[in-house]
C-alpha cells in the first residue's frame, strides 16, 4: 500500500495505560464482492501448493540430513549452546514442516525430539541413545515413508517414542514442577 | 461478503528455513500479492523492515542472530526506527500455550501453529485487516490490546487501573514568557 503518512492517531489516557486507535491503514484493501461472482483465494492457494508438493520429498530429505548433522555435530563437539540450537532449530523446522510435506508421523517424532531437548534439565545427560532413537526413527519415516505408512509402521514408531520421551521427562523434571506442567500440558490446535 | 485485494499489501516474510519461505512466498503469491520482501534471520528482517515499511509480517520464531520473538520487540518499540504499528503474524513450530502467551506479549498480533494451511493463513491476514485491535501503552507493554473480548467471566488480575485520568493542559514556559510579554 502505498501509505506515506501514518495516520492520526487517537491517544485515550488513562491512569496507567493508553488506548491508541488508529484509522485502519488497510481499510482501502477491502473492497465487497458479489458472492456468486466471488472467486476463491484459498482453492487457488491450495491447487498452488499441491503444484509444489512433487519437490516435498526432496525438501524432507534436506531436512533430515540437516538433523543428521546436526547430530553428529553435538557428538563431535559435545554440548555446546551452538550445537544444542542447532539441534533444536533441525528438529522443530521438521516438526512445523513436515505434515505440510506429507509426513504427519515425522513431524510427530520431531515434536517429540524438541520437547526433550526443550525441556531436559541438563540435555547433556540425556541418554544419547533417545535422541539416536528419535533422528533415525525420522529418518527411516522419510526414507521408507510409502512401504512404512502402508503398515502402519509410522504411528507405531512415533507413539512409542512419544512416550519413551515423555516418560523420561517426567521422570528428569520430578522436582521442577513448573517443567512438569509445561510437559504435561497439552499442546494448542493448529490452525485449521 | 469481502475480499483483499492482495495486490495492494506489501509482506515482509522472515524465516531462516528456504522451503517454509518458498511455501509462504507460493501462497502469499496465489492470493493475489505482488510484493513480498524475505529474510533468514531477524535482523535482515528488522533491517528490510525500516526500509520497505511493508503492512504485515509473518515471522517465524526460532532464527538465528535474533529470533522471531526479540524481532517484534524491536518493531513494537514506540519510540523505535520504524512504523511500530504494523500487523506481526507469528508462524510457528511451537505450539504450546505458554508459548502464545509469551508471543501475545511481545506484540504479536496474530500466533499461527504450523502446520501452515493456505486457510488459515488466509484467515489470519483477514483478522489484521479486517479488524484491527487498538493498541495499549502501559509501562510494561506496548502492542494490540490483549483483551480480544470483554468478558464477565474474567478472573485474572487487573492490569489496568484507574478511570479516565484527569489531564492538566500545563502551558509551556515559551507560551508563558509570551503571556508575560
Amino acid at each position: 500500500m502505498a501509505e506515506k503518512k501514518p495516520p492520526a492517531l487517537t491517544v485515550e489516557t488513562y491512569a496507567d495505560y493508553q488506548v491508541i486507535t488508529q484509522p485502519n491503514p488497510l481499510r482501502k484493501v477491502l473492497r465487497p464482492v458479489d458472492e456468486r461472482h466471488a472467486d476463491d483465494p484459498v482453492a487457488r492457494a491450495e491447487q498452488a501448493l499441491a503444484g509444489l508438493s512433487s519437490e516435498f520429498a526432496g525438501w524432507m530429505t534436506e531436512e533430515c540430513n540437516r538433523l543428521a548433522a546436526a547430530h553428529v555435530a553435538l557428538r563431535d563437539n559435545g554440548f555446546t549452546q551452538d550445537s544444542c540450537d542447532e539441534l533444536f532449530r533441525a528438529a522443530h523446522d521438521i516438526k512445523g514442516d513436515a505434515t505440510t510435506f506429507g509426513y504427519p508421523m515425522a513431524a510427530m517424532a520431531a515434536e517429540s525430539l524438541c520437547r526433550i531437548i526443550e525441556h531436559s534439565p541438563d540435555i547433556a545427560q540425556v541418554p544419547d541413545n533417545l535422541i539416536a532413537h528419535h533422528i533415525n526413527a525420522i529418518q527411516a519415516i522419510v526414507r521408507e515413508h510409502a512401504n512404512i505408512t502402508k503398515l502402519g509402521m509410522a504411528d507405531e514408531l512415533s507413539n512409542r517414542l512419544r512416550g519413551m520421551a515423555d516418560a523420561y521427562l517426567i521422570y528428569a523434571n520430578r522436582e521442577r514442577p513448573e517443567h512438569l506442567e509445561a510437559v504435561m500440558s497439552p499442546g494448542i490446535v493448529p490452525g485449521d | 461478503m469481502f475480499r483483499i485485494d492482495f495486490n495492494k499489501l506489501r509482506f515482509l516474510v522472515c524465516d531462516d528455513n528456504p522451503h517454509m519461505r518458498r511455501i509462504l512466498r507460493t501462497l502469499l503469491h496465489s492470493f493475489g500479492a505482488r510484493e513480498v520482501w524475505e529474510a533468514e534471520d531477524g535482523a535482515t528482517a528488522l533491517e528490510m523492515y525500516c526500509h520497505y515499511a511493508p503492512d504485515i509480517v509473518i515471522t517465524d520464531w526460532s532464527m538465528p542472530i535474533f529470533d522471531g520473538l526479540e524481532l517484534a520487540q524491536i518493531i513494537r518499540q514506540p519510540d523505535g526506527p520504524g512504523n511500530p504499528y504494523a500487523p506481526i503474524i507469528m508462524l510457528t513450530g511451537h505450539s504450546e500455550k505458554r508459548r502464545v502467551m509469551v508471543a501475545r506479549d511481545a506484540g504479536v498480533t496474530e500466533f499461527l501453529a504450523k502446520p501452515i494451511s493456505a486457510k488459515a493463513l488466509y484467515q489470519r491476514i483477514l483478522n489484521v485487516v479486517a479488524n484491527p485491535r487498538p493498541f495499549i501503552k502501559t509501562k510494561s507493554y506496548f502492542g494490540p490490546d490483549r483483551r480480544r473480548s470483554s468478558s464477565n467471566t474474567y478472573i485474572g488480575p487487573e492490569r489496568r487501573n484507574g478511570g479516565q485520568a484527569e489531564i492538566l493542559q500545563q502551558p509551556s514556559l515559551l507560551d508563558k514568557a509570551r503571556a508575560a510579554n
